[in-house]
């Protein structure tokens, strides 16, 4: 059974920034070395009083969800912090957290062991599987199969490296989805291999698996 | 930024270019007297202010509300209960659809009282019903869009053999009447609630369009058969197309706001009465979220009863003087060359575009952008307009002759470009052809055919809104061909990244 260990050196970073600027910080992060990532929306809210009182308190949002090398990362989100001075309020929020193992992608060092790794003290991992859309609800059968009890799916756009179609100036950001599953940690290896094989992830251009090691968990029943 | 500012952005920049344009017109070729001026000015000014409470209702109340119901319907597991309310929402909004019933009005006048004005609006609204009925069934049935456009404008085709020119161009112009600024976000969202609950992401995704193109067309379908047994030959009559115009500043907005606000009430209500009715035995919404919706129908009332205000009392002038003055002093290229500039942004500040962009930015995630489909739709009401001149211009040139080829090339792309984009083009048809085309660019299209010696004001006049609706099928089915070859993977050999 493949199991993951502490790739680390990765983080995932997350920039939680305002409609219509999700492109841009993609784009940014694409110039600061990073190789690509996928955009989705969200809604967020406005504490003030008279907003709320008109209906008017709900914001919409973009979340970018990228994947780097921690030296590039930080110098990623040093850069964007400065662009998009996130320091001040209501500019939007960025953080990066460690993943611990990651499948599909070739720029980054794939690290594949038979040994339990890093992983003695978590109980669960977290999984976040991207692919092209429509392809989401076949993730996750293969993973059902091999003993995940659930998931959560996310529409989201995203570029990477072989996605360089344009349109006039601009980039076209294809369509793709984005799989949410807290899984158990001994299951983990067998769920990644599933998925794997069913869509071939270690070949080029068919989707990308992050794992991540989960401190605690609510609401999973057994 | 909050949602106001986002808004107030984006209503700003849909009127802007409009603005400009006619500011250049006026300093060039088509000046303006200064009272027009300043009454278009203040036109734009309220039509920016109600398409940015109109933009705010839409997303807190007229989306939602479509949603809940389409989502309702397609739980319900029934086929009959998905027909019958089908039956019931199109009915209803169609038939307290205001263009509807200035149409109607139209038609009765040049038919001569032959078919009278209630039996236009209650024939086109059981047509209206059927194909939105129909659109819902074939959402939850798979039946592939371009099939039942096919079979659609077949019968379309089929009826319009035996039909007079000039009530062709009636009943296509139907299809803009009936989709108006508040049934397109209201039926696009009941798609989108229908489709939502697909298992299959990406059937889920192209079904949330096209529904709007389906139901437009059984207004066509109603119109044109209506006349084939009523056996019209031809037109006759005259329209009072002439704007009023009431002195002074303010006066002729006020004279102008009842009758919007009362138009806009009637749009409306049918909506409000149907939520509230399923709210209470359905929805169960918390209070929080009733009181978001009840608060987003007076942002939409407000809005659109502020932008039809601006657009009837400030805009419509100004596009028959300046129709009326081009054609006077300009070559028949400046004409047309100033159609297609005006069919460029005038579609822009069309309220119905913004709920149809929006929701194809939620749909995909951002993959299809609003500014792309935008400048493709924008593209084609320019091409449209241009058209439309050349037709006042060309006494031979007539609107079979655009429509068959032009309807002709849509269907057969609709085989070749994804499905996503079919159901986009046919969709962005009816919401092109809103109070903004109604007002201005046919306001424009008149005061250049009553110039024009040998064009016909009524004749040249109608015909308008269908190619309006048929330009952007082409555009836009193209602006999804240019997605198709350029969204494919490069480089996949390479011992590259996918990510």
């Amino acid at each position: 059974m493949e199991q993951y260990s502490e790739t680390a050196g990765f983080d995932l970073i997350y920039v939680i920034t305002n409609c219509g600027t999700g492109s841009r910080v993609l784009q940014l992060a694409k110039r600061s070395g990073i190789s690509g990532g996928a955009i989705f929306f969200g809604k967020g809210t406005v504490s003030n009083r008279v907003l709320k009182m008109l209906a008017l308190s709900e914001v919409r949002k973009e979340i970018v969800l990228m994947m780097a090398k921690k030296s590039e990362g930080s110098n990623f989100l040093k850069k964007l912090n400065k662009e998009y001075k996130l320091y001040r309020p209501d500019h939007g929020i960025a953080y990066s957290v460690p993943i611990a193992g990651i499948c599909g992608s070739r720029t980054c060092n794939f690290n594949i062991t038979d040994e339990f790794g890093g992983m003695e003290n978590t109980m669960y991992q977290s999984l976040i599987i991207i692919v092209d859309k429509g392809k989401g609800e076949a993730v996750v059968e293969a993973a059902a199969k091999a003993g995940a009890k659930g998931a959560t799916i996310i529409n989201a756009r995203g570029s990477g490296i072989h996605e360089t179609g344009k349109l006039f100036a601009m980039e076209i950001e294809p369509e793709k989805e984005i799989v949410l599953m807290i899984t158990k940690s001994e299951q983990t290896g067998k769920i990644v291999a599933s998925i794997k094989n069913n869509f071939q992830i270690d070949k080029p251009g068919n989707g990308i698996i992050f794992v991540q090691n989960v401190d605690e968990t609510y609401g999973l029943v057994e | 930024m909050n949602v106001v500012s986002e808004k107030l952005k984006e209503a700003v920049l849909s009127v802007v270019p409009i603005i400009i344009i006619v500011l250049i017109l006026n300093f060039t070729i088509s000046p303006l007297d200064t009272a027009s001026l300043l009454k278009f000015l203040i036109g734009a000014l309220l039509i920016i202010l109600g398409l940015l409470l109109f933009l705010i209702g839409v997303e807190i109340c007229i989306t939602p509300i479509g949603q809940l119901m389409g989502s309702f319907i397609a739980k319900s597991n029934r086929i009959w209960i998905v027909a019958v309310f089908g039956m019931l929402f199109g009915f209803l909004i169609s038939i307290a659809e205001p263009d509807l019933h200035i149409l109607a009005g139209q038609v009765d006048t040049v038919t001569l009282g032959v078919i009278s004005k209630l039996s236009v609006v209650i024939i086109v609204s059981l047509g209206v019903a059927v194909l939105l009925s129909l659109g819902l069934v074939r959402i939850l049935y798979n039946i592939p869009l371009n099939t039942t456009l096919f079979v659609i404008y077949a019968i379309i085709l089929f009826f319009s053999v035996f039909s007079s020119s000039e009530f062709l161009a009636i009943s296509f112009d139907a299809s803009g009447a009936t989709t108006g600024a508040l049934t397109v976000p209201f039926i696009l969202a009941l798609a989108n609630g229908v489709s939502a609950l697909k298992k299959d992401s990406a059937a889920s995704e192209k079904d949330s369009f096209g529904l709007v193109g389906i139901t437009s067309s059984g207004a066509i379908l109603s119109v044109l058969i209506m006349g084939v047994i009523s056996n019209i030959k031809g037109v006759s009559g005259s329209l009072e197309t002439a704007a009023s115009d009431l002195p002074g500043l303010i006066a002729p907005f006020l004279s102008a706001l009842p009758t919007a606000a009362l138009e806009i009430f009637c749009a409306l209500f049918p909506i409000l009465l149907i939520f509230l009715i399923l709210q209470k035995f359905s929805f169960k919404l918390s209070k929080e979220r009733l009181d978001h919706i009840l608060i987003g129908f007076i942002y939409s009332f407000a809005g659109l009863v502020l932008f039809i205000t601006g657009a009837n009392a400030g805009f419509m002038r100004v596009g028959s003087i300046m129709g009326n003055d081009i054609a006077l002093s300009g070559s028949s290229t400046v004409l047309v060359g100033t159609g297609f500039a005006l069919g460029l942004v005038t579609v822009l500040a069309e309220p119905a575009v913004h709920a149809l962009t929006n929701q194809i930015e939620d749909v995909t995630s951002g993959y299809v952008k609003k500014r792309t489909v935008l400048a493709a739709l924008s593209i084609g009401i320019g091409f449209s307009v241009a058209l439309s001149m050349l037709r006042i211009i060309v006494p031979g040139l007539e609107l079979w002759h655009i429509l068959l080829p032009g309807y002709a090339i849509s269907i057969i792309l609709s085989y070749i470009v994804p499905s996503l984009f079919v159901g986009i083009a046919f969709d962005s048809g009816g919401v092109a052809s809103g109070p903004m085309t109604a007002t201005f660019i046919l306001a424009f299209a008149h005061g250049a055919a009553n110039a024009i010696e040998g064009a016909d004001v009524l004749i040249d006049g109608f015909g308008i809104i269908a190619l309006v609706a048929l330009t952007p099928l082409i555009t836009l089915q193209l602006l999804g061909l240019i997605y198709k070859i350029q969204t494919k993977k490069k480089g996949i050999e390479d011992n590259g990244a996918i990510f």
